[in-house]
């Protein structure tokens, strides 16, 4: 028999709005990565311009969970989850300010400038989205498992970004503009870096479960 | 006994420095395996508790859980009930209360108690505090004068009644009648304070009070306190036990109780999905 029912009610809510932020923050990781394919310097405007929304989002997040923690007094579990969402949703805006770097940078990217890089920042850029994906799933199924797996992408990542550096500061071309390759050099950083927080994501995912923090980066 | 063993496991794998603090302190109570039967009511069941000095060591479990019976058995109050019966030990300081020879008047000097309600004598506040020293044969005026304002001081209430110290008692506040009742505890000087549910007859202001009081009391005296109020137990306590049907569930320092308990039972408990 639950006795705190409306409580828990409250606790459900801030899962789900966190989860819909989440939705959110995929929605516009899609949509930068076809602005960046189709070099639609509109469409990263946009995305520029939306940034705010994100973090409207983040400042009601906290909000929610200063008023819910001030009234209920949560302990154990329940106050995991509030402080874990405070936690998804601050890591979730900054993927969204990540994106808004991106947009700034590719604006500046000439089209079809050293597409077989351009290349390899789509599949590294894919391979971080699909990581917010299934971190934001394991948050929402509690799956430990997948939280984990979560892990082993990032060091993929990882050695793809540092592959990327490696081949651009090879390149001895003096037809390619050296801000091409500066930009491209910091896309290819901000990934990196939305891969980060997909971990981080994870990792709270086994804080709310476990109580204890795993570094799985 | 493994689950005191447990906690005190704890204690040395948690490590930080106010852990490592608790383990140089005295064992003030052991209970090993005490069951207890009101007839044939088994009210407590095997239970295994280790209580240190100078520190709070809360109580929580839903009504019915054993919790006031267990703290009776400490001074040794449940046996004013007929039909109790009681099997396994409780030492006190290293000496088994149970046992016969130990005479319960000796408990009970060393051993104070606070009620639910408070229960001030229909005396002068004076009066109720140098009641225990006067029974103890102290009749000298200056001595006693002594200890009474020492109690009450000792309480947090000697500003508030010091003008009025032949007054009755029955004309102060409930939450200055629950002080003026822990002052006159203090009076007997006693090792270990035994509390249940002290501040639910009181209100909020009255509770912190009483509260910011026992984190005081708490460098001199060892508090055992049973409360219903869970909030309470993690603002004041060092260690917590939560009993459930006449078991200790889980035993361990208030901090891990009230972030990470190892058992189900307690993390439903305290998170409010029963009880």
């Amino acid at each position: 028999m639950a006795i705190r029912e409306s409580f828990h009610s409250q606790l459900d809510l801030v899962k789900h709005q966190l989860l819909e932020m989440g939705t959110r923050i995929e929605d516009i990781l899609e949509q930068m990565i076809q602005a960046f394919a189709s070099s639609d310097a509109n469409r990263m405007e946009q995305i520029i311009k939306d940034d705010y929304l994100i973090n409207q989002l983040e400042i009601e997040m906290h909000d929610q969970v200063t008023r819910i923690i001030s009234r209920q007094q949560p302990v154990a579990t329940d106050l995991r989850k509030l402080i874990v969402a405070l936690k998804i949703s601050s890591d979730l805006e900054r993927v969204a300010d990540l994106v808004v770097d991106i947009a700034k940078q590719s604006k500046r990217m000439k089209k079809d400038s050293l597409l077989t890089f351009q290349v390899k920042i789509v599949a590294m850029y894919t391979l971080a989205q699909k990581m917010i994906h299934e971190s934001l799933e394991s948050f929402r199924n509690t799956d430990l498992l997948l939280a984990q797996k979560i892990a082993g992408m990032d060091d993929k990542v990882d050695s793809m970004y540092g592959e990327l550096i490696r081949e651009l500061f090879k390149l001895n071309d003096d037809r390619i503009e050296i801000d091409q390759i500066t930009q491209l050099a910091f896309i290819g950083r901000y990934i990196e870096r939305i891969a980060d927080y997909a971990t981080n994501i994870a990792e709270w995912v086994v804080y709310e479960v476990n109580g204890k923090h795993f570094d799985l980066n | 006994m493994a689950l005191s063993q447990k906690a005190n496991i704890e204690y040395h794998t948690n490590g930080g420095p106010m852990e490592q603090a608790v383990t140089d302190k005295k064992v003030v109570y052991d209970t090993k395996d005490l069951n207890l039967w009101y007839g044939k009511d088994h009210a407590l069941k095997n239970i295994n508790l280790s209580i240190y000095e100078k520190e709070v060591t809360a109580i929580i479990g839903p009504s019915g859980c054993g919790k006031s019976t267990y703290i009776k058995t400490l001074n040794r109050m449940v046996q004013l009930v007929p039909s109790v019966k009681i099997s396994g030990d409780i030492s006190y300081r290293g000496k088994s209360i149970l046992d016969k020879s130990y005479h319960v008047e000796d408990l009970r000097t060393r051993v104070g108690m606070v009620f639910q309600k408070p229960n001030p004598f229909p005396k002068s506040i004076y009066d109720n505090v140098a009641y225990g020293p006067r029974i103890h044969g102290i009749k000298n005026k200056k001595i006693l004068d002594q200890i009474v304002e020492k109690s009450l001081r000792g309480a947090a209430i000697w500003d508030e009644v010091k003008d009025r110290l032949h007054e009755n008692a029955y004309g102060l506040s409930g939450g200055q009648q629950q002080r003026l009742c822990i002052a006159r505890c203090l009076a007997i000087e006693p090792d270990v304070i035994l509390m249940d549910e002290p501040t639910s007859a009181l209100d909020p202001k009255s509770t912190l009070k009483v509260e910011e009081l026992i984190q005081e009391l708490k460098k001199d005296y060892s508090i055992i306190i049973v409360t219903h109020n869970m909030q309470q137990a993690a603002r004041i306590s060092d260690k917590t036990a939560f009993f459930l049907n006449g078991e200790v569930v889980e035993y361990d320092q208030t901090d891990v109780i009230f972030s990470n308990p190892s058992d189900k039972r307690t993390e439903d408990y305290i998170t409010g999905r029963f009880g």
